[in-house]
């Protein structure tokens, strides 16, 4: 039997399913421009019909219908599609990253146009060419005096314009971590809020909503991947490793470096290991400030110190007016004190390691001359390339000193080689491929045989015994001593400090330019006033095959210079536009499956109003015939 | 896609419009700066050739000025040697007057008075300046004047009268870069210009059994020779000949001694180098701190004379009417000191005409080079005006569209 009531029931049921079904289409409509909202749909479906093949089951025909009511409110959205933006979005933001900070870069270089450090060298170069002409007047001293100033602060304003780049990319690290810290802690917040709402048996749309928007921004931070076919335990990846599983989050610390400068290295909380970012901004940022900031600053070092060494070379051999030798041109400021190149590294007190630059043989080599000699060269490098960092370099007897001088220009180890102006052998150290070795400094220099113990003239003992370390003070005795009738092996010490960011003009050639040498000896007694020889060869550093790092010329390593940095600008802008077009592509295709449609839900607005009312009119009918029932009947 | 999101067409149309303002900015930054390159990445090889081409630029710009500085040098000194060869020429005419035989004393005496007077205007071109104030035909003693003029009285004479001219400049020569590592002279040593001899230094020192006991080195005219332990005369006199300089050592057959003689005129120097002993052991030159050229051992024998040797040995002949000697010897002093001067004269046009050549190349290849730089890194102004136009038409018309497609909504059309 039915009810009697059971007309008025199920036309309740009705104005509630559409009462909500138009709440839901409301709430789609106001939230048509909110970031990150999936429309939601109103499932109805007809409630459980009466009877079931029961006992009380009357005799009539059946399955009477009762009605309608709401299913579920579920949102559209293709969570496999968010995976992909996941993806995507993590590229972008790598590429944004990074095409913002290179274009920096190249405007920190200031070419092509007049106002280069690569200018200002060429203009110091000619000071030094009108020296060689007029060296009896003061006005050409002072010109090479104020262009080798300008020349200097210019290369310190590339070294401070990188460095302070560099600043912003740490600042920037630290400031990202933080709110990556923040998204995580959120997630794994409303990961326990959800699995609540849904042990309640709801769908929590809007909240889902807010994950997955939180979820997004996370991903532009860093590479990540998602995981939520457990439905109690959404878990966010990177690199294979949980960030957020279920309701632990597992957030990130800074800490700082002091092999790196004292920049941060960002590291798990829980067990304090680095993490491998590979993607998003921080991925980008870390590859920035460790890898091509750093080259950047370790080229710019390499010419500084080269051309440092090169015009100090020549300037020490050469007179000045006032009848002075044996001065430096450029200095760096603070120098590093000891004369041995003893330095303590650990700060404790004693010296520990010994800072050489460069070595010079005692005798004079031909180029073309064949050594007549074998044996191994070991050389420091890169323990990427080496094992424990020591490169070996053979020689043969039928090589010539201009064969092994390529050899070990192009073995990779971290040393170049080349003949000086009074063709003996100089090998000086290059920036080091370790992050965590320090730049310029001579770590290994040994011989099994005889070329650079007696041949060359540098190390006094051949094998083990007379080889060179870095690891220990006072190691430039293994160098060759000096005897009664020729000087000892020559030795630079290293500079402590990046030499761009600390390369002055010696100031005692600022105080008095009459020192600038421009001459030289004749027959051990200073030069005269006309003689510009000095300065002639200074000049001709600029076009000679002098070796700076891995160019040959000064033009190699400035046009290098521009097309390394010009070259990755390019790649990264190319690469940024793709990855935009693709992300673009991805979230257009979310938003035609998720975004609301305003036309959409205001036609399925009337059909709800349509449907309300029809159920309200139901009810009022069902009323009238009640009415009748009780009222009418029988009175 | 099937279903359009009410956001969607605005989120393009804004996508599309920055894209459009970007291309659009850059075009305008091309078009204002006249450079294609406005960051390196816009084309990173053409940047890095650019830097290549703007160094060579100014190198060559340096090399033009450096070849116009050498030529300028080299006209005054064209100029005053000029003027010494006319000054030779009037000594050579009074010289072969003087040899006739049909002029009096008094006349010869008259011709040595202007002999002296050749001799005094001699020394002052051999003491000008350049257009910077420094000597010219000192070496690199450029401050000072390289000739030093001695006076005295001659014995039968009234006044005072040179008697010695002696060359205190120095012999090293300077260069000046006119090509890629190309260097060419740019002094003049005083005493290869005013000389009119070939110079011979005779040693009296036996040097037959002589061996060096040490390694060292001595120079000649400034060409460094070194000598190792136990070598003896014959090898040195082989170092020598061999040594680039322009002088050749032999032994002299009488009295087995060294002999420096120079192969083309000029004034030969030689120095010990410290340490070394080798010239001094030699008898050629005394020890101690004598400075070339003073430093000729006494003992040895010295010949061959400048053009002022040559030009007072004539006064002095004119003056003591010696008149064969004026015709013998004066006059070939005269010929040997002009055909000197004429060398020189003729390797200065020499090398005049060959820095002409090389600074006419130098000015045809910097407009070259600055074309070629160009090329690579200007802006094709028609094209980029064109583009500009392109994409400002084209942003109208996008704007026009996007106008239409932010279209009415159901919204207005329900009552």
């Amino acid at each position: 039997m039915q009810s009697t009531f059971s007309g008025i029931e199920l036309g309740k049921r009705g104005i509630l399913a559409h009462q909500q079904a138009l709440q839901t289409t409301g709430h789609n409509l106001t939230n048509a421009s909110s970031e990150g909202y999936s429309r939601q749909r109103v499932q109805l479906q007809a409630t459980l019909p009466l009877y079931r093949p029961q006992l009380n089951r009357p005799e009539r025909a059946g399955q009477v219908g009762q009605g309608v009511e709401v299913a579920r409110i579920e949102r559209v959205r293709d969570e496999l599609l968010d995976g992909r933006i996941i993806t995507a979005s993590g590229d972008q933001s790598y590429w944004e990253t990074r095409d913002r900070y290179i274009l920096q870069m190249e405007q920190v270089y200031n070419e092509v146009g007049d106002s280069s450090v690569r200018n200002l060298m060429d203009r110091f170069w000619d000071g030094w060419q009108e020296l060689s002409l007029y060296p009896e007047q003061r006005a050409s001293r002072e010109a090479v005096l104020q262009r080798g100033q300008a020349l200097v602060e210019g290369i310190q304003l590339r070294f401070k314009n990188l460095d302070r780049i560099r600043d912003m990319v740490e600042q920037e690290i630290r400031g990202n971590v933080d709110q990556a810290n923040s998204l995580i802690q959120d997630i794994a917040d409303l990961n326990r809020e959800i699995t609540n709402v849904k042990a309640a048996g709801d769908e929590p749309n809007d909240l889902l909503d807010r994950r997955d928007l939180l979820v997004d921004r996370l991903s532009e931070h860093l590479d990540i991947t998602v995981d939520d076919r457990d439905p109690d335990e959404f878990s966010v990846y990177t690199a294979g490793y949980h960030i957020v599983q279920g309701r632990i989050a597992r957030p990130f610390d800074i800490e700082a470096n002091q092999q790196n400068e004292g920049f941060s290295d960002v590291t798990w909380s829980h067990n304090g290991e680095r993490v491998q970012f590979r993607g998003g901004n921080l991925g980008a940022l870390l590859e920035l400030r460790d890898q091509d900031l750093r080259t950047e600053i370790q080229e710019l070092d390499t010419m500084a110190v080269n051309v440092m060494d090169l015009v100090n070379e020549v300037h020490r051999d050469g007179y000045g007016i006032n009848g002075r030798t044996g001065q430096d041109f450029f200095t760096e400021y603070p120098a590093i004190l000891n004369a041995q190149g003893n330095y303590d590294r650990n700060q404790d007190g004693t010296f520990d390691s010994s800072y050489v630059f460069r070595v010079n043989g005692t005798n004079s080599l031909d180029l073309q001359a064949q050594i007549g000699l074998s044996g191994t060269m070991s050389l420091p490098a890169g323990s990427d390339i080496a094992e424990g960092g020591i490169l070996d370099v053979p020689y043969r007897a039928a090589d010539t000193v201009e064969d092994v001088i390529a050899r070990v220009n192009n073995s990779g180890a971290d040393v170049t080689a080349r003949l000086n102006r009074e063709g003996q052998l100089e090998i000086k150290a290059t920036t080091a491929r370790d992050r965590s070795q320090p730049d310029f400094v001579l770590r290994h220099l040994e011989d099994s045989g005889q070329f650079l113990t007696g041949y060359a003239g540098i190390l006094a003992e051949s094998g083990d015994e007379g080889a060179l370390r870095w690891d220990q003070p006072d190691a430039v005795l293994a160098l060759r001593g000096e005897t009664a009738t020729r000087q000892g092996a020559d030795f630079a010490v290293a500079p402590l400090m990046h030499p761009s960011g600390w390369m002055e003009v010696n100031p005692a050639v600022v105080r008095e330019p009459a020192a600038i040498a421009s001459s030289f000896s004749v027959a051990g007694e200073p030069g005269e006033t006309g003689d510009g020889r000095a300065a002639l060869e200074i000049a001709s550093i600029r076009n000679s095959a002098v070796g700076i790092g891995r160019a040959d010329t000064l033009d190699d390593y400035f046009a290098d210079t521009v097309a390394r940095i010009g070259l990755k600008g390019e790649e990264s802008e190319q690469a940024l536009n793709t990855s935009e077009r693709i992300l673009k592509d991805l979230t257009d295709l979310r938003q035609s499956i998720s975004g609301v449609n305003i036309d959409e839900e205001l036609a399925e607005m009337i059909k709800f109003q349509h449907g309300y009312q029809a159920a309200a009119r139901f009810i009022s009918n069902i009323d009238q015939m009640l009415d009748t029932i009780i009222n009418r009947m029988g009175v | 896609m099937d279903r359009i999101s009410t956001n969607l067409p605005n989120d393009n149309m804004q996508f599309f419009l920055r894209e459009r303002q970007k291309m659009m900015e850059q075009a305008q930054n091309q078009i204002a700066s006249q450079s294609r390159i406005q960051n390196l990445r816009d084309d990173p090889l053409a940047a890095s050739h650019a830097t290549r081409y703007r160094s060579y630029t100014a190198r060559l710009e340096r090399y033009s000025d450096n070849i116009q500085t050498v030529q300028e040098r080299n006209r005054i000194a064209e100029g005053r040697v000029q003027e010494a060869t006319d000054l030779l020429q009037r000594a050579r005419e009074l010289a072969v007057q003087g040899a006739h035989g049909t002029y009096a004393p008094e006349d010869l005496e008259h011709m040595a008075v202007e002999v002296e007077q050749i001799i005094e205007q001699m020394v002052e071109i051999a003491n000008s300046r350049g257009s910077d104030g420094t000597t010219i035909f000192a070496g690199d003693r450029s401050q000072q004047l390289p000739f030093r003029a001695l006076r005295g009285m001659r014995a039968g004479g009234e006044q005072e009268m040179v008697t010695e001219v002696q060359y205190r400049g120095t012999i090293n020569p300077q260069s000046a870069e006119v090509g890629e590592n190309s260097y060419i002279q740019t002094n003049f040593m005083g005493n290869q210009v005013f000389w009119a001899e070939n110079q011979r230094i005779q040693s009296r020192t036996d040097a037959g059994d002589y061996q060096v006991n040490q390694d060292g080195s001595f120079s000649i005219d400034g060409v460094e020779i070194e000598v190792r332990e136990g070598d003896n005369a014959y090898s040195i006199i082989q170092k020598i000949n061999e040594s680039g300089a322009a002088v050749r050592a032999r032994l002299d057959p009488v009295y087995n001694s060294m002999v420096v003689e120079s192969t083309t005129p000029h004034q030969v120097w030689m120095q010990d180098q410290p340490g070394s002993t080798v010239l001094q052991d030699l008898g050629l030159i005394n020890g101690g701190d004598g400075r070339a050229p003073e430093n000729i051992a006494p003992s040895a024998r010295r010949s061959g004379g400048s053009v002022f040797d040559a030009l007072i040995n004539l006064r002095d002949q004119l003056a003591a009417g010696d008149q064969e000697a004026v015709g013998g010897r004066g006059i070939q002093a005269m010929d040997q000191s002009l055909d000197n001067m004429l060398t020189t004269l003729g390797r200065i046009g020499a090398v005049n005409a060959r820095l002409e050549g090389a600074f006419e190349r130098t000015e045809m290849e910097i407009p070259e080079v600055i074309a070629q730089d160009s090329r690579n890194t200007d802006v094709d102004l028609a094209e980029a005006v064109m583009e500009l136009r392109q994409l400002e038409s084209t942003h109208r018309a996008a704007l026009g569209v996007s106008a239409r497609i932010i279209q009415p909504t159901l919204l207005d059309f329900l009552r």
